[in-house]
């Protein structure tokens, strides 16, 4: 069984077709990159395989089955989980409570509505852990607004994981990071177990190449090429498309 | 057939009141992306000021209209400068801040008229009846329409055709690009919110033929106004054209058979157009 | 995390609060004490709205929809079926205020933003119009419903008076209160401020952010029906202004003035309110509506956190010194 398959997958925006007819599928405990110029219809594809925004056409399958028409949420409790593009967090909360929140996001009591949060141990421990783990144990009654911008997307990124997703959603992750803060973050998908596949936008392409077993390289919504690295490096098409933008 | 026509043409009048009324509303809203909640109660300013120059003091109509218009204006103009710009990008604030003068208005227009109410009035030369086929129809009515189609297409040509409507949908797209660009913003605005004003006031004047004039008009024609923004649709001239003339025409022949229940006519119309089309008959689908 | 200290000095001024609300009416005229149930009844509505509006964010128009269901069900029950029972009239009152919020939620959450505020504000005054017009909702001749009488408790022995009332009032507001505040820190009324502070995050960890914004609508409906049960009881009479956007008002202005968003605020909002509501009918009642209105945009404009929120800072400020001087005595 795949991890995902998209089929056809197209998505209009009156006269402009941000994605075109785009399909692939990914394999369970693949690492794939999406790499391509500004506006090529990176970001659209993750929302679409998110859910945040329905397709005007094609379909969706996570695991087999058609989440094509299925909210966001419930893909978040099928197994997705998401980096955005532009810091997701609750910026006004302390971190240990984003963690609190994220945790609960998809456990049954999340809807209780008499016992404080707090005393749900399991979750609470799993929180301590987490943070623990990001190295924000000690931050963890700032407003996450206070933390540096590393930091943030750590706890992001972090949180995403603690959600122990199948699926990754990575939207530019090294964005706005240090050499240092983008080794750790190349560390920490490296490290992933192999039962979670990861699905990842970003521009630093010498992070892609070290984390990524296959690149699919969009352009004006359309596959231009779709293989392993070396491939995508001596494609002359990628090489027209990227003329300029070489890191 | 004489019936149809004379509650036809009932309810055409009144949808035009309730017109001008959403349009004022909809031109702030749909351009600057503020719920003016004090419509109403600048609306009912229009109507006090118009009534003391055209009645208590004897004056035309047409002076009336006019100063009812600039009072309620200026009221306008007070709110947005001196209170509204400071709550930009806060639009929950600045609905409740609005509706606070909603109480502070009403508060002292009865401090100021007292609380009786006045008796509808119009023009003395609209004061009487055209013949029209075989019956007999008030002039006023048909002035009040008039009105509205000439205020209607002023109100289209400002927001799709001149400068101003083209700095002020900018300006709301991305306000420091616009500044930057040397457009004065602010001033735009202010002349827009005071427009708004104006014409809730001269709709005052104007509808004070149809609802009369005291001190609950405040909350009175901002359900109006609100119900008919829901019909139509929030942000557009011919939303409010549309839902005005709608809601109108219901409500005249509602009243003519079922008189009791002439007031559910509106709502159950607002929640069947909620269930079917929530943002409103011509409302951006969200 | 808290030390025991800290807890201890938490609980501190609700016990003294409740103290004080206990004895109150041993030192106080009947008129004072019926501006206390006042207070209660209205904090109570005011903390149901901040439910909605101060957690969850959703601008509401209509709140006393649901509070003057409340209390039209305590009248209609007393003037066409003869109940006075209390424990048979009130819950149901609850009850049928739930209801219409679980009515009116559903219509209503269909649209967000600015077009939730305006079709809050239209379902309510649709009520409105409802007591207004409709015959079999008010007494013979009459706007709204006369001659509510203060509720049969059916305890042998007693008969209820101003004071008994008050007492009712002030259990039922604790329990409300408890449950109020215990609701707010479970994992639903926390995801209601993550709502608040960004739906779109909390879509993507799994919450299903329309059924959340349901379920306080729902709440909040529900906590105000009581405040409008007991509302009915004191004010021995209801009519549609209860329903309609004039007291739909009220909670918002108590909310905002007292903090909007903190959970106390609403009740010194309630203080403030029906404080400045009492002097003001003694000195110049007709210019009440303004005073009002401008008391309300003054807080917006210069003490947006609320003067609730004000007065916890300082408390906090108060608190931490005593309990640094006393740490410094044992050092």
């Amino acid at each position: 069984m795949q991890a995902l398959k998209v089929e056809r997958l197209s998505k209009q925006f009156g006269g402009v077709s941000a994605v075109n007819r785009v399909s692939f599928s990914v394999e369970v405990g693949e690492r794939l990159a999406i790499i391509g110029p500004n506006g090529a219809g990176k970001t659209t594809l993750f929302n679409l395989i998110n859910g945040q925004l329905s397709c005007t056409e094609g379909r969706i399958y996570f695991y087999g089955q058609d989440v094509t028409s299925l909210p966001t949420h419930s893909r978040a409790h099928l197994g997705q989980a998401r980096a955005f593009q532009i810091i997701s967090l609750w910026q006004k909360l302390t971190v240990l409570d984003n963690a609190m929140l994220t945790l609960h996001g998809t456990k049954p009591h999340r809807f209780r509505m008499l016992r404080p949060t707090k005393d749900f141990k399991e979750i609470f421990n799993q929180a301590v852990e987490t943070l623990r783990t990001l190295d924000l144990w000690e931050k963890r009654d700032e407003p996450v607004k206070n933390l540096a911008y590393g930091e943030k997307r750590r706890l992001e990124i972090g949180l995403s994981l603690a959600m122990q997703p199948k699926l990754l959603l990575l939207d530019e992750p090294s964005a706005g990071l240090s050499k240092e803060e983008g080794s750790d973050v190349i560390a920490l998908i490296k490290n992933l177990k192999s039962d979670i596949t990861v699905l990842m936008v970003d521009h630093d392409m010498d992070m892609i190449f070290e984390v990524a077993d296959r690149i699919i390289v969009l352009h004006y919504g359309q596959i231009i090429s779709d293989g392993t690295p070396e491939m995508i490096q001596r494609d002359q098409r990628v090489r027209e498309i990227y003329m300029g933008i070489e890191r | 057939m004489r019936w149809f026509i004379i509650n036809m043409l009932n309810g055409v009048s009144y949808g035009m009141v309730l017109f001008l009324i959403a349009s004022g509303m909809s031109i702030v809203l749909g351009a600057m992306g503020i719920t003016n909640l004090a419509h109403g109660a600048i609306y009912m300013v229009g109507a006090y000021v118009g009534w003391t120059i055209a009645v208590k003091w004897g004056a035309t109509f047409g002076l009336g209209l006019l100063v009812g218009g600039f009072f309620a204006g200026l009221v306008g103009l007070v709110i947005e400068r001196g209170l509204l710009r400071h709550l930009y990008k806060q639009p929950n604030e600045q609905v409740l801040l609005t509706f606070g003068f909603v109480y502070i208005l009403s508060n002292l227009c009865l401090w100021v008229w007292g609380g009786y109410s006045r008796a509808p009035f119009t023009a003395g030369f609209l004061d009487s009846s055209l013949e029209m086929f075989d019956f007999a129809y008030p002039k006023a009515r048909l002035g009040i329409i008039l009105i509205g189609l000439l205020l209607g297409a002023g109100l289209w040509w400002l927001q799709d055709k001149t400068r101003l409507g083209a700095i002020v949908r900018a300006g709301m797209d991305d306000k420091e690009t616009t500044m930057a660009l040397g457009i004065n913003l602010e001033r735009a605005f202010a002349i827009l919110f005071f427009i708004s004003s104006f014409i809730a006031g001269a709709t005052g004047v104007i509808g004070a033929q149809l609802t009369g004039v005291d001190t609950e008009l405040g909350m009175s024609v901002l359900l109006l106004g609100l119900i008919v923004i829901i019909v139509g649709g929030v942000g557009s001239i011919q939303g409010a054209l549309l839902g005005g003339i709608l809601i109108g025409v219901l409500d005249a022949f509602g009243r003519a058979v079922f008189p009791q229940f002439a007031m559910f006519i509106m709502y159950v119309t607002m929640i069947v157009v909620l269930i079917f089309r929530p943002t409103g008959l011509l409302g951006r689908k969200i | 995390m808290e030390t025991k200290r800290e807890a201890t000095m938490n609980v501190v001024p609700y016990v003294i609060g409740i103290l004080i609300l206990l004895i109150i009416p041993l030192f106080l005229s009947t008129y004072w004490v019926g501006l206390m149930i006042r207070f209660l009844i209205f904090a109570l509505f005011a903390m149901s709205y901040n439910i909605v509006f101060g957690y969850t964010g959703l601008l509401s128009l209509g709140h006393a929809a649901f509070f003057g269901t409340g209390g039209y069900v305590i009248a209609l029950l007393h003037l066409h079926y003869n109940v006075s029972l209390f424990w048979i009239s009130a819950p149901f009152g609850v009850l049928v205020a739930a209801f219409i919020a679980a009515l009116f939620g559903l219509i209503a959450l269909r649209v967000s933003g600015i077009y939730f505020l305006l079709v809050t504000f239209a379902l309510g005054e649709m009520l409105y119009s409802l007591a207004w017009n409709v015959k079999w909702l008010n007494s013979r001749g009459m706007q709204g419903i006369t001659g509510i009488p203060l509720p049969d408790l059916a305890i042998p022995g007693l008969t209820i008076d101003r004071t008994w009332y008050y007492y009712l009032v002030l259990v039922l507001f604790i329990i409300s209160f408890v449950l109020l505040n215990r609701f707010v820190r479970s994992p639903l009324g926390v995801g209601l401020v993550g709502i608040r502070e960004d739906e779109s995050r909390m879509k993507a960890v799994g919450y299903n952010t329309w059924l959340y914004k349901y379920i306080a609508f729902v709440i909040s409906g529900a906590f105000a029906g009581i405040a409008g049960v007991l509302f009915s009881y004191y004010n021995y009479f209801v009519s549609p202004k209860h329903l309609g956007i004039a007291t739909s008002f009220l909670p918002m202005v108590m909310a905002i003035m007292g903090g909007l968003g903190t959970f106390l605020g609403p009740v010194i909002g309630a203080l403030v309110l029906v404080f400045v509501e009492n002097l003001a009918s003694i000195v110049s009642p007709q210019r009440w509506p303004l005073i009002l209105g401008g008391l309300f945009v003054v807080t917006i404009i210069f003490a947006r956190q609320g003067i609730g929120v004000y007065l916890w800072d300082l408390f906090t400020k108060v608190r931490q010194h005593f309990a640094g001087a006393k740490s410094r005595e044992i050092v």
